[in-house]
């Protein structure tokens, strides 16, 4: 790991996920910040630096995969680690060919997702 | 002494004379011979005849000469020849004169005028008998008035007299009469009767009374009444007897005509069989008209114009059976032509009439010669068949035989008629008992009043009573179960006041088996006022079962239902699932790794375990409402807060909702009264709406996708919840199809969503409808009385089983 912690960035309209996946991330090393909505983030200063975005994919307003696409229009070449609690094995195939690094079904496990993250990694 | 006598006996002031008793006249008194301008040498011996008229002499010898003989003595009549010529009539007495030994020794003749007194009743009756020109001249003067056959008869019975209606009859004059007896024109056969009767009376000198058939001039015989009377003398002797000869004929064939039709009558309103009653009414006819050799009864089929033989007894079978079924026409012998013209048809001559020329040979083959048909019409003027009378000759119908044939074709109208109507009303009747049979329905009449009922066989068979008892009302409450006795007794009492019945009962029968009844009847007054129930008892014991088996089937289906909504929720729910168990693993590895770093991050760790721990039971309360949304349970009545219920409804679906972008909005009124109910099945419904609402609206992408919830308190105490979407709205024309069982414009859709609503709502007294909205979409509605109400009965409760209360601890989350 870097000095400069790597920022991974959490969009979720889930009160829970905002509240517990930021601390697992930040005992990793990691830098975390946490959004409840995709205009949030949009909105907020993190876009740029975020190294890894986990997004959810089904929120009210804009969706994850709402999201991606503004992301791609801004030029905004974030690892996107897709994470959903409405999943089942179709959805991931689908959503890696538009482009996402992985996609995990919520629940999901402490190695899941640091492997996902490392692969995000990788990618940039 | 002698002249003394002389001198007395001259003196009396009647004509009185002597005789020898050898009959030779040796005296003759004063006033006889100055009556009679005789002397008396003159008028003894045998000259006195000179002085009787010469007509009433051979009589008045005859009668003296027999007295003569007997000694007896003689009363007569004679007209005697006065002085100056003129005759007068005498009564003559004579009587013997005996001396002591009792010899004969003298006649002793008194002869008194009764010409004057002739004139009167009283000496008519007592004697004109006597004399025959005045017995004559009498008789025939009241005789030959008399509406009857009048004959004097003497004890021999040889004709004396008769009237003039006598001579007519047997068309005959009285010098031939002379010496007959009257038993020569009695008709052979009754004879030996009249005899006997006759005889009996000369013994007992009683009247007496018979009937017979007397021959009249042309040979015909008729029907007589006679009465005799004795005639008797002075003395007692029977001297005549008058018999007064009535024709009855008419009468006789008018009263065996009106027995005849008594008892055809008598045969038809007991409802003996159609051929019976004609064959007896030909047998009738066969009596009465004797001109006639035999008859026969066709009926006419409508259908297609033909006779078939409807009664003859006397026909010769082949010739019945060869014109069976033959076609009416305008010349088809007596019978068809008088079916098809409507009238009566005589042939006199078979053998020359033209009509007869297709069945000529057959009828002269059998002997028939002549053939009369009369129509037989309905009451509408319609021929139902034809009356034939056949004879072997050459005949014509007389007045009699015309009167009788239109009474016998009026009777054999009315068999004919109510054979049909009978016949129709068995038809009828047939139907309806099946119809009774088929529905389980049995009538009844009972007249209040006189406490009378009437039960169809249909109604015999549910109060399994045998249809040949006469049921009285004790009968009927035996019947009863004995908790709806009460209201039985109820439904009487309501039922004398005049009221319309409709209640239900059950029934307890000797096999310990229940029926379920329900009875409905209609009151109405007679024209005599009485109080009459007609009535309907419909055995609903299967519908009951039926409808405890439906209201079964609906649960299930309502399961189904909640099954299916369960399947698309099954989204919604893994991710309501998912979402804390995704906190928990998080949490619990951040918590592992806090635990794991050296020194341990303790407060960092309890953060995190606590946040497993909530996130744990967020999980368990999800599973909680699953549970008992979805699991099949009993029915419960419980009071419930339908905003609450709302909550907990929109709570579950809401991420279902979202996924399908739908724009939920919420407008639950404040202060919403509780209703009383199912909260679950409550749910059921809320919920069906919610995901209906969203179905509709899924090929919507011009418009935002809204839902509005609504909860409101209507006027008349009822809660009404409404879903509005702005979907593709309901079809005017489908609207009350949406509510059938299996009837979906969804694709994949079952089509029991909103059957099962309706249900659960109607059994909360409650009413479920769609409306289409003034823009795009519907409203789903329902109103619930806002209680407390009792739930509706089991019948049509299937669904609503009841079920644990709900441990209001476990209700979700409001997001």
């Amino acid at each position: 790991m870097t000095g400069i912690r790597s920022l991974v960035s959490i969009v979720d309209d889930d009160e829970s996920v905002r509240e517990s996946l930021p601390d697992l991330l930040k005992e990793c090393g990691f830098a975390v910040e946490a959004f409840a909505s995709a205009e949030e983030f949009l909105a907020s200063d993190s876009v740029g630096r975020t190294r890894c975005l986990i997004l959810d994919m089904c929120m009210p307003g804009m969706t994850g995969p709402d999201l991606q696409k503004e992301l791609t229009l801004r030029r905004e070449e974030i690892p996107i680690i897709f994470i959903t609690a409405h999943g089942d094995e179709t959805v991931r195939p689908r959503v890696l060919e538009q482009g996402a690094v992985e996609c995990l079904i919520k629940p999901f496990s402490e190695t899941a997702l640091l492997g996902a993250i490392d692969t995000a990694f990788r990618v940039v | 002494m002698k002249n003394k006598l002389s001198r007395v006996v001259d003196a009396l002031p009647g004509l009185v004379w002597t005789a020898l008793p050898d009959g030779r006249i040796d005296f003759l008194n004063k006033r006889w011979c100055e009556y009679t301008g005789l002397s008396a040498d003159e008028a003894c011996g045998q000259g006195w005849e000179t002085a009787i008229h010469p007509e009433d002499l051979p009589e008045v010898l005859d009668r003296w000469r027999s007295v003569l003989a007997s000694g007896k003595t003689l009363e007569m009549a004679a007209r005697l020849r006065r002085f100056d010529g003129a005759y007068r009539l005498f009564l003559f007495r004579i009587c013997p004169l005996v001396d002591a030994s009792g010899q004969l020794v003298r006649w002793c003749g008194v002869d008194t005028d009764i010409e004057d007194r002739l004139q009167s009743e009283e000496a008519m009756h007592a004697r004109w008998w006597l004399w025959p020109p005045a017995r004559e001249h009498h008789f025939r003067s009241i005789a030959d008035d008399i509406p009857g056959l009048v004959v004097l008869m003497n004890p021999a019975g040889e004709i004396e007299l008769v009237n003039r209606q006598v001579l007519k009859y047997l068309d005959t004059t009285p010098e031939e009469l002379k010496g007959c007896s009257i038993i020569d024109t009695v008709q052979p056969d009754d004879r030996p009767d009249v005899l006997a009767r006759w005889r009996e009376a000369l013994d007992s000198g009683r009247p007496y009374e018979f009937e017979a058939r007397l021959r009249r001039a042309d040979g015909v015989y008729r029907w007589f009444q006679t009465r005799a009377f004795p005639l008797r003398d002075a003395e007692g002797r029977m001297v005549y007897w008058y018999l007064l000869q009535t024709d009855v004929d008419d009468l006789r064939r008018a009263e065996a005509l009106l027995a005849g039709e008594m008892r055809i009558l008598e045969m038809i309103a007991t409802g003996e069989s159609l051929p019976t009653t004609l064959t007896d009414l030909c047998l009738l006819v066969e009596k009465l008209c004797t001109g006639w050799a035999c008859c026969s009864i066709l009926l006419l089929d409508p259908e297609n114009g033909k006779l078939w033989n409807g009664a003859s007894p006397s026909i010769p079978k082949g010739y019945a059976e060869a014109i069976d079924g033959f076609e009416i026409g305008p010349n088809v012998g007596s019978c068809g032509s008088a079916a098809y013209h409507g009238r009566q048809i005589v042939a006199s001559d078979i053998a020359t009439d033209p009509r007869w020329t297709a069945f000529r040979d057959l009828a002269l083959v059998h002997g028939l010669r002549a053939c009369w048909s009369t129509p037989i019409f309905s009451q509408q003027g319609l021929v139902r068949g034809t009356f034939a009378l056949y004879a072997r000759e050459p005949s014509t119908p007389t007045r009699d035989d015309q009167v009788v044939v239109a009474q016998v074709t009026h009777l054999a109208s009315i068999a004919i008629e109510r054979n049909r109507v009978e016949e129709n009303l068995r038809r009828s009747e047939a139907y309806l008992s099946e119809a009774q049979g088929l529905s389980s329905t049995g009538s009844f009449g009972w007249v209040v009043s006189t406490d009378e009922h009437f039960l169809s066989d249909e109604t015999f068979r549910i109060f399994e009573y045998d249809p040949s008892n006469k049921v009285t009302l004790q009968m009927i409450l035996d019947r009863i179960h004995p908790q709806d006795v009460a209201l039985t007794w109820r439904a009487i009492a309501l039922a004398t006041e005049g009221k319309n019945l409709d209640y239900e009962c059950r029934l307890l029968l000797p096999s310990g088996s229940v029926k379920n009844l329900h009875i409905v009847a209609h009151g109405n007054r007679d024209p005599d006022g009485r109080l009459e129930y007609i009535g309907a008892v419909q055995d609903v014991t299967r519908t009951r079962l039926s409808d405890e088996a439906l209201g079964k089937a609906r649960s299930e289906l309502a399961h189904v239902a909640r099954v299916t909504s369960l399947g698309a929720l099954t989204a919604s729910i893994a991710h309501e699932v998912n979402q804390p168990l995704s906190g928990i693993i998080t949490n619990a590895s951040t918590c592992l790794r806090m635990l794991a770093v050296d020194p341990p991050n303790i407060d960092g760790a309890r953060e995190t375990a606590r946040r497993t721990i909530r996130d744990g039971n967020r999980a368990s309360d999800v599973i909680t409402r699953l549970r008992s949304l979805f699991a099949k349970k009993d029915v419960t009545t419980e009071s419930v807060d339908l905003n609450e219920a709302t909550r907990e409804v929109i709570a579950l679906s809401l991420s279902e909702l979202q996924r399908s972008r739908v724009i939920l909005r919420p407008e639950l009124a404040e202060d919403l009264p509780p209703v009383t109910g199912d909260r679950v099945q409550l749910q059921q419904v809320i919920l069906n709406l919610l995901l209906n609402a969203s179905d509709s609206m899924s090929g919507v992408n011009d418009r935002p996708r809204h839902v509005v919830i609504r909860t409101r308190q209507d006027d008349d105490d009822r809660v009404r919840l409404a879903v509005e979407d702005a979907g593709v709205g309901v079809d005017p024309d489908c609207v009350d199809k949406l509510f059938e069982a299996f009837y979906t414009t969804k694709n994949g859709g079952m089509g029991i969503g909103l059957s099962v609503s309706r249900s659960i709502i109607e059994s909360h007294h409650g009413r479920l409808w769609a409306a289409q909205n003034d823009g795009p979409g519907a409203t789903f509605s329902f109103s619930i009385p806002r209680g407390p109400v009792r739930m509706t009965k089991v019948k049509s409760l299937g669904i609503l089983r009841a079920r644990a209360p709900m441990d209001a601890a476990h209700i979700m989350r409001t997001p």
